[in-house]
């Protein structure tokens, strides 16, 4: 170095700058968890809430809701999206690392079973749909006339999703998934491989099913809708929530009462969800 | 020459240039200290990453065998080994392949053991859920075990129903060929071990470290988050991480190394600067790009060839899922030819000039060389380039994580060689897959470890064994 003096100064302007950046950061909101939450729904709440509060920014990542909950606990988000309830042993992690899990149910929505649109069947028993996707009936024939013919290809969402547990656990007994389902990581990417696979099967949320090549089948004669879930006719809705570290605070807390508020509800409403009034 | 004595000279030719000195050291010593220090820091990262690797799987064989412990003790194992019953009796009806009445009646003579199942399983169920929330100096549940393996009796009732069921069946069903009546014969003749093995179980026998090891390395059946209980067997995801690595270099090997020969021996100059650089370009693809070619491209294309007519006798076509182990295996393939190709490359070239200008020398035309004496003293070199290609597609994460169908189950070798076109999960992409949903610290945390760990041997002894191979069959260098 020529002069020691430049090198100094570049030091200091590098620690000023990193100084400055987590006051920039102080406007991030960092959301993770829910593929069903975050792929569609937050980020277009997300999008109003910016147009109306310039200023704010958004870190979306939707991964799975148990790596929502995950981040929270570990301290990397500021609200965790869950399509399920959190589990005990999640809870109790919380609680070792003084994390107060605390739920907020945002929208309802319902787990829609959905088919290739080149299946003729129309509808399904509940037994039926348990007997498919634990592996007991492995072939389009066994459901009986109406079906197309050929193995049954199951689609799934993967261990970090909450639709997977709540599918589980409201459709299939708390059995155990069959070994020859397929793990995808979100709906999407279930409604492309079904729309794809004439002896195709899957589970996605309300907000997908309105996809080319794919169709929806009905559940004892109920289909999934606004309708069918606030009757409670529809046998797999589940509640989708939002989760903080005890109160939320702050930007968390205003952005949670935008979605709560009618504003919020209509964009839930819009994106193929079931707003909380 | 500096640091040296320098002779004294008189006062008006004596020295004053000061010799620049960093830190105490001069320049030369500086610059050796510099590089000598960026080497050291790589070895020690190394060393920091294998020791990190140990410390936190090695924690996963005293939970597994804790896990494995509360699994006895609780009457869960005793309700799974009745479990197994139901399967083989589902298992059995499926390959029987019973229509009508006698489908029926089948199906109903599961339904009181099934329904004994469900009432113990949830009652041992609600034990292992108490002991795994129970504070420290509270009572356990243990003891209702014995209440659990006390039913016994109502175990063999039902198993004597079940046995009379399926005698009916027998009997009433003329159409029943000759071969599906022995496999009931069989099926009726294993209730007698399962029943010994019932009434054999033992819920405080202890289990050992062994058998917590043996439990992840041979286990059959990767299942996570299950309400039941957690299973952490390895097999499944090893042969998925095999199947789409022979299929990978089943493509790439001949591949490879035919266009590393033909490059080095047969082309021209022209040709070989086009080749060269074009195989070595595709070395520069991202991964990730590959695997999303894979889903939007190349599984659509697979399968529409599967389905034509005149191709349907090749094993395994036509199939349904768009993403398996052969779509997987293609982008693997794509991915380990430049390494191949380089390497291989590499050692086709330093065969020494004076093998092949012998062979000229003694009359043999170019093919004849090339096949007879250049390959085979090359061969430690290609061998090596194989192995490290094979490093290289074991390890590769997204193409698998997004092409391969995640399908954790080990893939059905009864079709032959039609395996390939079954849905697959690796090592790598479990890892990937489960990693954003695990908290530090827990079982599933550190049997994902295990899994890297794992990858991290393999792929530590293919580069050992390539080092090894290419440096003893060395060729001394004749000039």
């Amino acid at each position: 170095m020529k002069n020691p003096l430049r090198l100094l100064s570049f030091l200091a302007a590098g620690f000023a700058l990193t100084a400055i950046a987590p006051a920039l950061q102080a406007q991030k909101l960092v959301i993770k968890g829910s593929d069903t939450l975050g792929a569609k729904l937050v980020p277009t709440i997300a999008e109003d809430y910016r147009a109306l509060n310039p200023g704010r920014s958004f870190e979306i990542a939707a991964e799975g809701s148990s790596t929502g909950i995950a981040a929270l606990i570990s301290g990397t988000a500021d609200i965790g999206m869950s399509s399920r309830r959190a589990r005990p042993a999640e809870l109790s992690n919380g609680a070792a690392k003084g994390v107060t899990l605390r739920p907020l149910i945002v929208c309802y929505d319902g787990i829609a079973i959905i088919v290739n649109a080149a299946n003729p069947i129309t509808t399904l028993t509940k037994r039926q749909v348990e007997q498919v996707f634990t592996g007991d009936l492995r072939s389009w024939d066994d459901l009986g006339s109406g079906a197309a013919s050929g193995p049954i290809s199951i689609y799934t969402r993967n261990t970090a999703s909450g639709t997977y547990a709540d599918f589980k656990a409201l459709a299939m007994n708390k059995r155990d998934y069959a070994p020859s389902s397929q793990k995808l990581a979100g709906n999407e990417q279930i409604v492309a491989e079904v729309a794809a696979n004439p002896n195709g099967i899957g589970y996605v949320g309300l907000a997908y099913i309105n996809a080319p090549g794919v169709k929806v089948v009905a559940i004892e004669g109920d289909l999934p809708s606004k309708e069918s879930v606030l009757a409670n006719r529809y046998p797999y809705a589940r509640p989708n929530f939002f989760y903080t570290n005890g109160e939320p605070q702050g930007e968390a807390a205003r952005f949670i009462d935008y979605v709560l508020s009618e504003a919020g509800q209509q964009v839930v409403e819009r994106v193929g969800f079931v707003p909380v009034r | 020459m500096r640091g040296l004595s320098e002779p004294k000279n008189p006062p008006a030719f004596q020295i004053h240039k000061r010799s620049r000195r960093i830190f105490g050291l001069s320049r030369e010593e500086a610059i050796r200290a510099f590089f000598g220090g960026q080497a050291l820091v790589a070895v020690v990262v190394l060393a920091l990453i294998t020791v990190f690797l140990f410390r936190e799987g090695f924690g996963f064989f005293a939970q597994q065998r804790a896990e494995l412990t509360r699994y006895r003790r609780s009457g869960v194992e005793f309700v799974d080994l009745l479990r197994a019953q139901e399967k083989a009796h589902g298992e059995l009806g499926r390959r029987l392949g019973l229509r009508g009445e006698a489908a029926d009646r089948f199906a109903d003579a599961i339904v009181p053991l099934r329904a004994l199942l469900g009432e113990l399983g949830e009652w041992a169920l609600e034990i292992k859920e108490s002991e795994e929330s129970r504070a420290d100096g509270a009572p356990t549940r243990f003891g209702e075990v014995a209440e659990i393996t006390a039913q016994y009796p109502k175990i063999e009732d039902t198993f004597g129903e079940l046995t009379a069921q399926l005698g009916t069946i027998t009997e009433s069903s003329p159409g029943l060929s000759p071969e599906q009546r022995a496999q009931l014969e069989k099926h009726l003749s294993g209730f007698g071990a399962t029943l010994a093995k019932l009434r054999a179980w033992d819920a405080e026998k202890p289990v050992s470290g062994w058998q917590a090891a043996r439990s992840f390395f041979f286990g059959r059946q990767w299942l996570t988050a299950s309400f039941w209980q957690d299973f952490y067997g390895v097999v499944p995801l090893f042969t998925g991480s095999l199947l789409v690595s022979a299929i990978a270099l089943g493509l790439a090997v001949p591949l490879g190394l035919g266009a590393a020969i033909y490059v080095s021996q047969i082309a021209g100059a022209r040709e070989r600067s086009v080749i060269k650089p074009a195989i070595e370009f595709i070395a520069a693809i991202p991964s990730v790009v590959l695997g999303f070619f894979g889903i939007a491209v190349l599984g659509q294309a697979l399968r529409a060839l599967s389905q034509v007519e005149w191709l349907a006798w090749l094993p395994g076509f036509p199939y349904a899922e768009r993403l398996n182990a052969l779509t997987a295996g293609c982008l693997l393939a794509l991915i380990a030819v430049p390494t191949i190709f380089t390497l291989a490359e590499d050692a086709l070239a330093s065969v020494p000039r004076a093998l092949k200008e012998g062979s000229y020398a003694l009359g043999a035309r170019r093919m004849q060389t090339v096949a007879r004496v250049i390959v085979p003293s090359a061969l430690s070199g290609m061998v090596s380039a194989v192995l490290l290609g094979l490093g290289r597609v074991i390890g590769e994460t997204m193409v698998v994580l997004l092409c391969a169908g995640n399908r954790i189950a080990i893939p059905d070798f009864s079709a032959g060689l039609g395996v390939v076109t079954q849905p697959v999960h690796t090592m790598t992409g479990i890892i990937a897959q489960e990693m954003g949903e695990v908290a530090t610290g827990t079982i599933h945390y550190r049997a994902l470890f295990v899994v890297g760990l794992l990858l991290f041997l393999i792929a530590l002894t293919l580069n050992y064994s390539a080092q090894k191979i290419l440096g003893r069959y060395r060729l001394p260098s004749l000039r």
